[in-house]
């Protein structure tokens, strides 16, 4: 019997290539396990197009069709268009992707890097390399949202300055007034969390402008991958990504199956990602005999696989995967690892260990005012 | 004051108050992911741990001001309401207890909003008693006022002049007109009646 397993990733639409990219590694992976003796999979595919209202419906049929495990949803805000589903059919998603964090829901495994993974590093980099002055630019939903919320408080900690922040609507170009904006407040390091069209050209316009200035702005993103880096062309180069995987931590069958599955022949955090989320599902069903959702991540996390992406142990409370937090710069498109963490690191998706180092609650101390005459 | 948002309850104390035991582990495990260290009690809590609580969860269904150790609304910590049967009555209890937040029993995957609604409806609730005692503070210090404007008033000042000079002395000291008025007073009956 074969297993039934949804895919459902926007190939056309805003942000395609991430999900070009995560679809070819899902569909890799049921390649190469075609080949050993797991159980078949039947891959069920859908591409709502980057639009919500399809997410829901996509997902409905699919379930109510039978299918009880999904890889998929790029964006968070799709996540949660799909959550209400997954909850009422039974269903479980295998979500490959970088996302927020504040959240930990029975019926999604967070496969993906979490602000610990993604926000904490790249933002104690900055503060290393004695940069002071941070812009925040996101597109204008959930994750640029949370991601330019947690980079304002770590900053702030960390004795950053924010200067400015702005968000552009998903699929639009950034205009050039937020460009200006960023000259104009003497911003030494921007935090891009857009994505699609209005990162390609925020980084293309900040690039074309950077020739004429005299200190160019160090451009840090937590999502940045190969997936759309060629998009953007040498514009890219000099950008720091924070992410839990780029194409040099790749094997040679990794590498070999990008070439062979994905439309732009690389590697990216979302590709492996897909990758490793239908091995584990493949392993974890074999050795239980059964899809039943509860069942088949109860065997991932007690009998966790060395996946295409190495050890990313899952934590049965908070589900979500261990990863080893990497900082990378894109040159000449392609990403270089300038600092990784010595083994895997376990997600703190609600923040919970930033605590004990700075506390938000602290009372605000009163000013010492005098009359001046 | 300036206050930012509490969403991040690591090493909190939560009390869980529900008859049943299933319940309270759902609500534990829920906790677990949040860094919070879940006490569910089935039957009466023990006054002791319930004080020492950062937060109490409880079923509002079979809660009664008997069991909670402090009068009716007077919590000392933030409460969140299990909202089971939604019985008016209940939810009319519940409301004159003042719990903070509430969440449906078959919700309980959204613990995380609830705790951080309740914590910032505590927040504002001890700042509005801090207000109000200020205010009444200061209501009872509107003799002492009138008696420190007479008092200045024989120097010659007129009214306006007396009041506009206790204010400066309020500013210059960054305290209240009242403190100073009582302040003014102490300081002119220990100095023999002589008004400075």
């Amino acid at each position: 019997m074969t297993l039934r397993l949804g895919l459902v990733f926007s190939t056309t639409g805003s942000y395609a290539a991430l999900g070009q990219s995560a679809l070819a590694g899902a569909l890799a992976a049921i390649d190469s396990l075609s080949q050993g003796d797991a159980r078949p999979i039947t891959p069920v595919i859908a591409d709502p197009g980057g639009d919500m209202a399809a997410y829901e419906r996509m997902t409905r049929d699919m379930l109510q069709g039978g299918v009880r495990h999904i890889v998929g949803a790029i964006t968070s805000w799709s996540r949660k268009e799909m959550i209400p589903l997954l909850e009422r059919h039974g269903g479980l998603l295998w979500y490959p992707c970088p996302y927020e964090g504040f959240e930990s829901n029975d019926h999604v495994v967070y496969l993906g890097a979490s602000p610990n993974h993604h926000v904490v590093p790249a933002t104690d980099w900055l503060a290393a390399h004695g940069l002071r002055r941070a812009f925040l630019l996101g597109s204008n939903y959930v994750w640029g949202w949370e991601t330019l919320r947690l980079a304002r408080q770590c900053l702030t900690e960390r004795g950053v300055e924010v200067v400015g922040e702005r968000h552009v609507p998903l699929g639009a170009a950034t205009p050039a007034h937020i460009l200006d904006e960023i000259r104009a407040r003497q911003a030494d390091c921007v935090i891009d969390s857009l994505i699609g069209p209005s990162n390609t050209s925020f980084l293309q316009g900040i690039a074309a402008r950077s020739r004429h200035d005299r200190a160019p702005v160090q451009v840090v993103s937590f999502n940045q991958s190969e997936a759309d880096l060629a998009e953007i062309g040498p514009a890219a180069d000099g950008l720091l990504s924070a992410g839990s995987f780029f194409e040099a931590n790749a094997s040679d069958m990794l590498r070999d199956a990008a070439r062979r599955n994905a439309p732009n022949g690389r590697v990216s955090s979302f590709f492996a990602t897909s990758f490793a989320a239908v091995e584990m599902i493949a392993a974890a069903v074999r050795s239980v005999g059964t899809d039943d959702p509860s069942t088949v991540f109860r065997a991932a996390v007690e009998t966790p696989v060395v996946t295409a992406m190495g050890a990313m142990p899952i934590d049965p409370v908070l589900r979500h995967a261990m990863l080893t937090p990497r900082l990378a710069m894109a040159l000449n498109g392609r990403f270089d690892v300038v600092q990784s963490a010595a083994a895997p690191v376990a997600a703190d998706p609600y923040m919970t260990s930033q605590a004990a180092r700075y506390s938000s609650a602290k009372p605000v101390p009163k000013p010492k005012l005098r009359i001046v005459k | 004051m300036t206050r930012s948002l509490v969403h991040n309850f690591s090493g909190q104390t939560a009390v869980v108050l529900h008859r049943s035991p299933e319940i309270g582990q759902r609500i534990k495990d829920r906790c677990d992911r949040l860094g919070v260290n879940a006490i569910p009690c089935t039957l009466h809590p023990d006054s002791d741990v319930l004080r020492g609580a950062d937060i109490v969860i409880l079923d509002i269904d079979t809660g009664d001001d008997g069991l909670l150790p402090w009068p009716r609304a007077e919590a000392m910590m933030p409460l969140i309401g299990l909202i089971g049967s939604e019985s008016p009555g209940r939810l009319g209890w519940a409301l004159a207890q003042s719990v903070d937040a509430f969440i449906p029993v078959s919700a309980l995957g959204n613990l995380f909003s609830a705790m951080v609604i309740a914590h910032e409806v505590f927040a504002r609730k001890l700042e509005r008693r801090a207000r109000d005692a200020e205010l009444a503070r200061r209501a009872s210090g509107r003799l002492d006022v009138i008696r420190a404007v007479l008092e200045l008033m024989k120097g010659g000042r007129d009214e306006a002049l007396a009041l506009k000079q206790l204010r400066t002395m309020a500013m210059v000291e960054q305290i209240s007109l009242e403190e100073a008025a009582a302040r003014l007073l102490s300081h002119k009956q220990s100095a023999g009646g002589r008004a400075t």
